[in-house]
């Protein structure tokens, strides 16, 4: 068994002796993979990438980053980091802060010009490499923080909400630079208010509540339970015992849908084409029009809310992650 | 190195982004300037080519001496012990706060640095602000003496360290407050605070110095016309009385004179004492308390202390013809008068002064230094970001 990009196991964080940040988090993340770290907003994510990158201090802590116990400095320089709304110097440039945090990291003074050259292009900001800090845009000091990330060619980067004031052209562009991250065999950890960017890059992902971890695993694996046929039909529905047994069989539901309630939706909880056909089969033969047959599995956004829910989160926190996850998702139809 | 050069590089950049660090500059320029304009030669003082009517000459003081003393007692103290250092305040009191930042500081956290080592190396490069300034101004100042003064002195450039511990004492109590409060306003404003009350001891203690030397002088005076008088009364005594009615009253009226007059002088003596007592005592409480303190006026003053000496410096002439004051004794019915001599006070306790040791003056300030530094430190790698 190789070993993996980050171990933790049991990690507690209480601030000032009172506010449980994290309540024994344990998790696996291995090399190479994009791993999504989903929460409402004071669930305890921040702090763990914090803990991660000695920001913050645990309570308790047993574990490993990139092979050494969480702390060590020489895996820190093989770590890059972008904070939630990071703040770099306004008088310096956008190269100046790379080589700045580069420098910080280690990174040789000849590496450092190659590398800034390099991430640069790739944030598509070498046009403002010159340009102090104070006369960029959100996104741009974003970019910016992103390619300071980089510079040391790190094996593990901790994205705490990349996308967070960048443009609709520039989120697509991060999320392409994530799956060239995943490719070159980079650990990604994003942490990530946009559902959407979660479940189109992530391989797994983490829900957290409350300062705990309470689903972990691919989105397949989250979503197998709730894996459905939708058959939607017009026009009369099979009549009859054999009908009724094989919507018992298949322990599937019917609901008339449409303006008018028309329509007939038949929900059929299985994952297997061969299950429905049966169903197509009665629905043709009794002359009913079917309209559209589609696979479909729960959402990260309603496996997001239903994980909260679950814990009993309510509140200002999770409208908010409503409320974004409604602009950012994706749908729950594939 | 690789580290600790890019924490300096970048503050660096962070005082050339600074108005204030190029506003410094240029009056420190400036005041350099105006020192190579003031002339002195053995008919007086000039600014260019006009003459000043000071009566200050090279009869009095060397040009050498004069050209230092300028730098010491308007370059130095008012200068860069006060002007230069309050602009440097206001430009550094900023560096902590704002390192602290949410956001900022994240980034610097996670690289492979020790907190402790990049405290210490932030706190460090914001003492280029200070030793850029004084390095650029002692540069000056050694050309203008060297030129205008027919003196080359290295020791100009003492000046260098001495203004950066003292800035540095300064500074310290500035991180500790900006690394509490976050707040480069409070750090600030609680910095010249602190500052004022170091000034305030430090006056203090000076003023008393100067009250105990005149005590002590007044006593050791006091002894020695006792002494003198007890003996001239002891020999009128031995004497032989001379013949006549007239002449044993006279004699006896002088000496009951000189008796009371004694007397006085021994009640003087008590009282003297007794003064002496209670100003020595405040005097070394205020050296006790000063010891646990920075020591501002005396760091800088260590400057004088090597550049100049006692020797060279001008002749005191505060008092009267004599250079000394009569002060009478404010003694009720006892109005005999007890000779200061305020020229041999105040060399005195510039002798004083310059006696203390550079381990107390500098060394204790450090302690204090060290101790603030390391709580600032300590909150600073404890706390979470």
């Amino acid at each position: 068994m190789t070993a993996a990009a980050i171990d933790l196991t049991n990690v507690e964080k209480t601030y000032r002796g009172r506010i449980r940040a994290l309540r024994g988090v344990s998790m696996r993340v291995e090399k190479g993979e994009v791993f999504g770290l989903l929460g409402p907003n004071g669930a305890g994510k921040s702090t763990l990438v914090k803990i991660l990158t000695t920001v913050v201090r645990p309570t308790r802590i047993s574990g490993t980053l990139l092979g050494a116990p969480v702390g060590d400095k020489a895996a820190l320089a093989r770590v890059g980091y972008l904070p939630e709304n990071p703040r770099f110097p306004e008088y310096l440039t956008g190269g100046q802060v790379l080589d700045l945090f580069a420098a910080m990291a280690k990174v040789g003074r000849a590496d450092r010009k190659r590398r800034a050259a390099e991430t640069l292009d790739l944030v598509g900001m070498t046009s403002w490499a010159s340009t102090r800090i104070g006369r960029y845009s959100k996104g741009m000091r974003q970019r910016i923080g992103l390619a300071q990330a980089l510079m040391n060619d790190p094996e593990i980067v901790f994205l705490d909400e990349p996308t967070d004031g960048v443009d609709p052209v520039g989120r697509r562009e991060i999320r392409e630079m994530l799956i060239r991250m995943r490719d070159e065999g980079r650990t990604v950890l994003l942490n990530s208010h946009l559902l959407s960017e979660a479940e189109t890059v992530c391989g797994r992902v983490a829900i957290m509540v409350k300062g705990q971890v309470v689903r972990l695993g691919t989105l397949d694996d989250l979503t197998r339970h709730s894996r459905r046929y939708e058959i939607e039909a017009s026009g009369a529905l099979p009549a009859g015992d054999g009908w009724r047994t094989l919507i018992q069989q298949l322990n599937a539901e019917v609901r008339a849908v449409g303006e008018d309630r028309d329509r007939s939706l038949i929900v059929a909880p299985t994952d297997e084409a061969a299950a429905v056909q049966p169903l197509l089969d009665a629905l043709r033969a009794s002359r009913a029009t079917i309209r559209s047959v589609r696979p479909v599995r729960a959402s990260l956004e309603e496996l997001f809310i239903e994980s909260v829910q679950s814990m009993g989160e309510e509140g200002a926190g999770v409208g908010g992650q409503k409320g974004r996850a409604k602009h950012g998702g994706k749908g729950g139809a594939l | 190195m690789t580290q600790t050069w890019a924490l300096f590089v970048e503050s660096y950049r962070h005082l050339n982004a600074k108005k204030l660090f190029w506003i410094a500059l240029v009056i420190s320029g400036l005041i350099v300037a105006a020192f190579a304009m003031v002339g002195i030669d053995e008919e007086g003082l000039s600014i260019l080519v006009w003459r000043l009517p000071i009566p200050v000459s090279t009869a009095i003081l060397s040009a050498d001496v004069f050209y230092k003393l300028m730098f010491l007692n308007l370059g130095v103290t008012f200068w860069l012990a006060w002007g230069a250092t309050i602009l440097a305040l206001v430009s550094t009191a900023g560096v902590m706060p704002e390192f602290l930042a949410g956001g900022a500081v994240d980034v610097t956290l996670a690289k492979p640095i020790s907190r402790l080592r990049l405290f210490l190396t932030k706190y460090a490069a914001a003492m280029l602000f200070v030793g850029l300034q004084v390095g650029v101004f002692s540069t000056a100042s050694f050309l203008v003496i060297g030129l205008r003064g027919g003196s080359w002195e290295p020791s100009v450039f003492l000046s260098v360290p001495i203004v950066v511990v003292f800035f540095s004492y300064l500074y310290s109590v500035c991180t500790l407050l900006g690394v509490v409060t976050r707040s480069t306003v409070a750090a600030l404003l609680l910095t010249m605070l602190v500052w004022l009350g170091l000034f305030a001891v430090n006056s203090t203690e000076a003023i008393l110095l100067m009250v105990r030397t005149q005590a002590e002088q007044s006593v050791q005076w006091l002894e020695g016309d006792i002494a003198s008088r007890e003996q001239a009364l002891a020999a009128a005594e031995d004497e032989e009385p001379k013949e006549g009615i007239l002449n044993t009253l006279k004699s006896g009226m002088n000496s009951n004179k000189k008796e009371a007059e004694l007397a006085t002088r021994k009640t003087q003596l008590e009282d003297a004492r007794k003064e002496l007592r209670t100003i020595s005592i405040w005097q070394n409480s205020f050296v006790g308390v000063k010891t646990a303190l920075p020591k501002t006026s005396e760091t800088i003053g260590l400057l004088e202390r090597w550049m100049v000496d006692m020797a060279d410096l001008p002749a005191f002439n505060d008092g009267g013809d004599d250079g000394s004051t009569r002060v009478r004794y404010d003694g009720g019915d006892r109005e005999l008068p007890i000779p200061q001599d305020n020229e041999a006070v105040e060399r005195a306790v510039i002798e004083k002064s310059r006696a203390r040791s550079v381990g107390w003056i500098v060394g204790t300030s450090l302690i204090f230094e060290a101790f603030v530094v390391g709580l600032a430190a300590w909150i600073f790698c404890r706390r979470d970001f």
